[in-house]
């Protein structure tokens, strides 16, 4: 286990942000922390980077490097007046690295960004900058990144790029990763496992594919004719254009999906859509 | 030319006056100082005002006779408008009488003393108390009352017997207090402003020491 | 520490406000130069009328000495007030960007950043200083020579050019513990206040404040020699006649120990709170 986090409390006054939470974190996977807004994700991660100190809980990080965890809280936070070369050699210079021209390109290269541009960051677009942030995470090879809300404010291709990059640094530099984000289908692909806040507290928690199949109640079927098969009328169906979101209580996706093909429909696409009341709430679905 | 308008003038006092006739010693000594036909020497000047700081200044006095005296200095100096005219020529420019004020001692110094009182009004001073050293046929100490500058008690001391320039001279006058404008009053000095304002006028003393001097008769 | 202090040094010189601070100490003080020698024929008229009766006057009193005393008379307002400015900027912007956290994310320690920060403003308010006493003697003495310098403080004393230049200069070192000060305290209220605009408002009411106490007389000795508005202006015994050494050292020692004890409360309070 790289990082252990156990019974953190953490209270604003008579507020109670986080209640009891614990979540344990192995090398090189990616864990996914979804609730909605204001569950305490951000505050989680601020003590989890040392930014903000627990009322009572103890957080173990099994790593032996200078840098054991890095992150992005929030937004990307650089020094707008430098460049990338600037904001890279501030934060390298600060943990006493030295930011060697080699350094530079390798770290702008990992992100995906380029070496070349030399002008303020300020003018950088939100995507590049979440890059340049995690350049900056990575400095000093940190067993665990924390990345808050990474794909918040990015467009389909920023975070699809994102996406990779991720993975990427999962697989190929075994880095432990903790993504926050309130829009599950975001972590849905990307995550190992999944913890659910809510309301401060751990509710659910496990391997995201469970997880997310535990959740999902209704699936999006895309195809053609839709409207003569008879099995989707026997279901709580609702029916768009070329499209049915159709909700299952005892009957199995497969076998609806295999009469449906019988009847002669033409099935284009079928996309599990998750409960998230079902997943933020405290009942299983 | 200078010296021919200078015995014009004191003949025509003379005349103006009848009877009164100007001290013989003075003229003596006048006579001596006349000789003088220029002298330059190193000047000390020394403040003494109770709210003046100043160090030392040196310069460099220089006089010709028929001219003023002249003083130069590469520091910023405050001369006395009276005293530093040795050879009397401002005192004797207009007209006067003098009347005897019988002997007095100046420093242990047996003197005899007379008034100098001018008779034009063209004259800055209205009476000058001389005390002269008969003997050694020179001034020791002068009071000058001018008519917009105040007094001026200039004492002169000479180094020997022989000496027509004095090496020391204390001039002694009275000066105002000064009026600091707020601004300028870098610390808060509320207190010292208060004292100045109850001492009112004060006196204050310079001291000229000559060295290296050097006369052209 | 040190790679800490670079990065900051690094980060001061790549903004544009540096500039912009330095711009405006130097057009403040190009105004008092020009209001100085507008001034300085008028005030030296008025501190030597009264001796006009009784003497001549040999020698040039408006002269770069007096130009450069009329300066460090008028910059220890504006000059600390940018200072307080700039410095709380410092760290006003790291939380306004919230590159503190950044910062923070990094292997760093809470104390070494702030204790770099404090360093690093001391140095860049000794560097301004030194900029300002470099351009002042310069200009000065360039455009209005030298000569003897006359000041009002317990009377008027007059300095001969070489020892007015050595009070001037002994003045600046002076002031510059004056100016450490007030940066000090700026970059605590900082720490304390986060905000930039409510920083500098409470860093200009500060100075304020100072500059009024510092000319209260509180009828207690122990206060009007150990409040610390009342040791900012430890310069000027520089130009008593008689240089009183050990009310300066005194004064400039205590001085340093409150800003020593307010960079600590600083320290104290960036320590405890959390980054956020």
């Amino acid at each position: 286990m790289i990082l252990e986090a156990r019974n953190i409390n953490k209270s604003y006054g008579s507020l109670e942000v986080l209640k009891n939470v614990t979540i344990e974190c192995h090398k090189g996977k990616i864990y996914g922390l979804i609730g909605a807004n204001g569950a305490g994700k951000t505050t989680l991660f601020r003590i989890l980077l040392g930014l903000i100190k627990q009322d009572t809980g103890t957080i173990e990080i099994d790593s032996e490097g200078i840098k054991p965890i890095g992150g992005i809280v929030e937004k990307p936070a650089l020094y707008g007046y430098l460049s990338a070369y600037g904001n890279l050699k501030v934060f390298a210079q600060i943990q006493r690295l030295k930011l060697t021209k080699e350094l530079f390109y390798q770290s702008m290269n990992q992100v995906g960004l380029s070496p070349e541009r030399s002008d303020a960051v300020k003018n950088y677009s939100l995507g590049m900058k979440q890059r340049l942030g995690l350049a900056i995470a990575l400095l000093n090879n940190p067993d665990c990144i924390v990345l808050d809300e990474p794909f918040s404010g990015l467009d389909p291709m920023g975070i699809s790029a994102l996406h990779e990059l991720i993975k990427k640094l999962s697989r190929e530099n075994q880095i432990t990763i903790i993504i926050s984000s309130h829009i599950v289908h975001e972590l849905a692909d990307l995550c190992d496992n999944l913890y659910v806040l809510n309301d401060g507290e751990i509710i659910k928690s496990g391997s995201a594919n469970s997880l997310l199949k535990e959740n999902v109640t209704t699936y999006k079927i895309v195809g053609k004719n839709l409207e003569i098969s008879e099995v989707l009328k026997s279901t709580e169906v609702v029916y768009l254009k070329n499209a049915v979101f159709v909700s299952l209580k005892n009957s199995n996706i497969s076998e609806v999906l295999q009469k449906m093909i019988e009847e002669g429909v033409e099935v284009t696409s079928c996309i599990p859509q998750t409960d998230f009341k079902a997943l933020f709430g405290r009942e299983r679905v | 030319m200078k010296r021919f308008y200078f015995l014009l003038v004191l003949l025509a006092s003379l005349n103006s006056i009848n009877s009164q006739e100007i001290d013989s010693d003075l003229i003596i000594i006048k006579q001596r100082m006349d000789s003088i036909k220029s002298y330059e020497a190193q000047i000390k000047l020394d403040v003494d005002i109770s709210f003046i700081n100043m160090p030392s200044k040196y310069g460099k006095v220089k006089y010709r006779q028929g001219e003023s005296t002249k003083v130069t200095s590469q520091d910023f100096i405050m001369l006395p408008k009276r005293g530093l005219d040795l050879t009397l020529n401002e005192l004797f420019q207009h007209p006067f009488i003098t009347v005897d004020r019988g002997e007095d001692t100046h420093k242990g110094v047996n003197c005899k003393v007379i008034n100098l009182i001018p008779t034009s009004s063209k004259s800055d001073f209205s009476i000058a108390t001389i005390f002269m050293d008969t003997k050694a046929k020179r001034i020791v100490k002068s009071e000058i009352s001018t008519k917009m500058e105040g007094v001026f008690t200039t004492s002169l001391d000479y180094n020997n017997i022989v000496d027509v320039l004095p090496t020391a001279i204390e001039v002694e006058f009275a000066v105002n207090s000064i009026k600091i404008p707020l601004r300028f009053l870098g610390k808060e000095t509320e207190v010292d402003r208060k004292a100045i304002k109850e001492e009112g006028s004060k006196s204050g003393k310079i001291f000229l020491t000559l060295s290296e001097v050097q006369i052209a008769r | 520490m040190i790679s800490l202090i670079r990065s900051e040094i690094y980060k001061i010189s790549k903004q544009s406000k540096t500039l912009y601070a330095l711009a405006a100490i130097l057009i403040i003080e190009g105004f008092v130069i020009m209001s100085a020698y507008y001034q300085g024929a008028g005030i030296i008229d008025l501190l030597l009328d009264n001796l006009k009766d009784s003497f001549e006057f040999r020698g040039n009193l408006l002269n770069g000495n007096l130009i450069i005393y009329l300066i460090l008379n008028s910059l220890w307002f504006h000059v600390p007030l940018i200072l307080m400015i700039i410095i709380s900027g410092f760290l006003t912007s790291e939380y306004k960007d919230k590159t503190i956290e950044t910062v923070m994310l990094q292997p760093v320690n809470k104390l070494d950043f702030i204790l770099s920060k404090y360093i690093v403003s001391i140095v860049f308010t000794l560097l301004i200083v030194l900029i300002l006493a470099v351009s002042t003697f310069f200009i000065s003495y360039w455009i209005f020579g030298y000569g003897d310098l006359v000041v009002y403080l317990d009377g008027l004393n007059f300095f001969k050019s070489d020892d007015a230049f050595y009070r001037l200069i002994n003045a600046f070192l002076s002031g510059s513990i004056t100016m450490i000060f007030f940066s000090v305290v700026s970059l605590t209220l900082a720490v304390i206040l986060k905000d930039a605009t409510k920083t500098w408002i409470v860093a200009a009411i500060f100075l304020i404040c100072s500059n009024l106490l510092l000319k209260m007389d509180f009828n207690n000795d122990i206060v009007n020699e150990l409040f610390f508005s009342k040791l900012t202006d430890s310069w000027q015994y520089f130009f008593y006649y008689e240089i009183p050494y050990s009310t300066i050292y005194f004064k400039n020692l205590l001085l340093l120990g409150y800003s020593i004890v307010v960079m600590i409360i600083g320290i104290l309070i960036f320590k405890r709170r959390d980054i956020q």
